[in-house]
C-alpha cells in the first residue's frame, strides 16, 4: 500500500520539486536495494542504481502514484535479472548442488548459497519470500510460464527452507 | 521470514549514485563527474562552506546566507553577481547537497573514489517551471568550470 505521503511526494516530484525527489529516493532506495541485492549479488549496487535510474526516468509518466511499489518492484526485478545475467560468467549450478540441510556454512554464508542459483531463481525467491507474491504474479513479472515458476520455486524454496530451519 | 530477511544481502547507493538517479528524472540535466586528487573531507568541506568557498566555486551563488537550518534541511538567501535575490531550499548531508529556488537548481555529491581521491559529481541549471526539467544550455560547461575552480582552491 502507498500512503498519502508517498503519493504527495510523487506528485511534487512530477512537478519538478527536487527536494521531493530526494525524499522519494530515501523511501525507495532501501526497498530497491532489498530486491536488487539478493538477485544481482556483487553487482547489487549497480543494479540498484540502474533500477532507480529507470524508475526516476519513468516517474514523470507514472499516472497512478497509488501503484508505486508494484511498479517499482517490477522495474527493480527486471533490471536486477538483466544486470546479473550480463555479469555472470559461469553457468549456474544445479539446485542439487546446494549444501545439504544442516551444513553449518549455510547459517553464515547465504550469499554463497544465492550465488549458486541463476538470477531467475534468485528473483523467484525474492518475489515469493521477501515480497510475498503468489506464483502467478511472480511468473507474470518475470515473463515466465506459471508452471516454470512453480517448479523452480518448489525446488529452490524447499532447499532453502530446510537449510535455514536446520 | 524476518530472520531470513536479515541475512539477505542488501545493496546501498553512495551519494554520487544518488545524484545520478535524481538527475535521471530531470530532463535536460547533465551530470559532470571528476576524480579530485584530495581527501573527501577536504573536498566536501570546500564545496559545502556555503557562505565561503562555495561562492568561489559557484560564482552565481556568491553572497549566500544560510537563514535557517533544521536537521539536514536548510533555507538560504542568495544574491547573485547580477544583483538578483532568491530564496533557496535545500538538503545538506555528508556527500550530498541539493539547493533549489524557483528558477535555479544546484546538485552536488562526493564519495571516495575506488582508486583514491574523491569522485565529485555536479548537476544543476535553470529550472523549467512546473515540471522536472532544466533549460539545457551550458550546463556541462558551467559544471566543468566549477570543478576547475574547486581544483584550483585545493592547490
Amino acid at each position: 500500500m502507498v500512503d498519502d505521503g508517498a503519493v504527495l511526494l510523487v506528485e511534487a516530484a512530477q512537478r519538478g520539486d527536487v527536494l521531493a525527489m530526494n525524499d522519494l529516493l530515501d523511501l525507495l532506495a532501501p526497498y530497491v536495494g532489498r530486491i536488487c541485492g539478493p538477485i544481482a549479488l556483487d553487482s547489487g549496487q549497480d543494479a540498484t542504481q540502474e533500477a532507480l535510474v529507470a524508475v526516476f526516468r519513468a516517474l514523470r509518466t507514472l499516472r497512478e502514484p497509488g501503484a508505486l511499489y508494484g511498479w517499482v518492484r517490477a522495474i527493480a526485478v527486471r533490471e536486477a535479472v538483466r544486470i546479473a545475467r550480463r555479469e555472470s560468467r559461469s553457468a549456474p549450478a544445479e539446485l542439487a548442488d546446494l549444501p545439504a540441510p544442516g551444513d553449518p556454512q549455510l547459517a553464515t554464508d547465504i550469499e554463497d548459497v544465492l550465488a549458486r542459483l541463476s538470477p531467475e531463481h534468485r528473483a523467484v525467491l525474492v518475489l515469493r519470500d521477501v515480497e510475498g507474491m503468489d506464483e502467478r504474479s511472480a511468473a507474470a513479472l518475470l515473463d515466465l510460464p506459471a508452471g516454470t515458476v512453480k517448479s523452480r520455486l518448489h525446488r529452490a524454496r524447499d532447499s532453502f527452507r530446510k537449510a535455514w530451519k536446520s | 521470514m524476518e530472520v531470513v530477511n536479515e541475512h539477505w544481502p542488501r545493496a546501498e547507493l553512495d551519494a554520487v549514485q544518488r545524484l545520478r538517479v535524481l538527475a535521471a528524472m530531470i530532463a535536460g540535466a547533465a551530470v559532470t563527474e571528476r576524480v579530485i586528487a584530495a581527501p573527501f573531507e577536504e573536498v566536501w568541506g570546500l564545496l559545502t562552506d556555503l557562505e565561503g568557498t562555495f561562492g568561489e566555486i559557484q560564482p552565481d551563488m556568491r553572497h549566500l546566507h544560510v537563514a535557517q537550518r533544521s536537521g539536514d534541511r536548510l533555507v538560504a538567501h542568495v544574491r547573485s553577481r547580477y544583483g538578483m535575490r532568491a530564496r533557496f531550499d535545500g538538503v545538506l548531508r555528508p556527500g550530498s547537497c541539493w539547493l533549489q529556488s524557483r528558477f535555479l537548481l544546484v546538485g552536488m555529491a562526493a564519495a571516495g573514489a575506488p582508486g583514491g581521491g574523491t569522485l565529485v559529481a555536479l548537476t544543476g541549471g535553470v529550472r523549467v517551471p512546473g515540471r522536472p526539467a532544466l533549460v539545457p544550455i551550458g550546463v556541462r560547461r558551467e559544471a566543468r568550470r566549477s570543478l576547475d575552480r574547486l581544483e584550483r582552491l585545493l592547490t
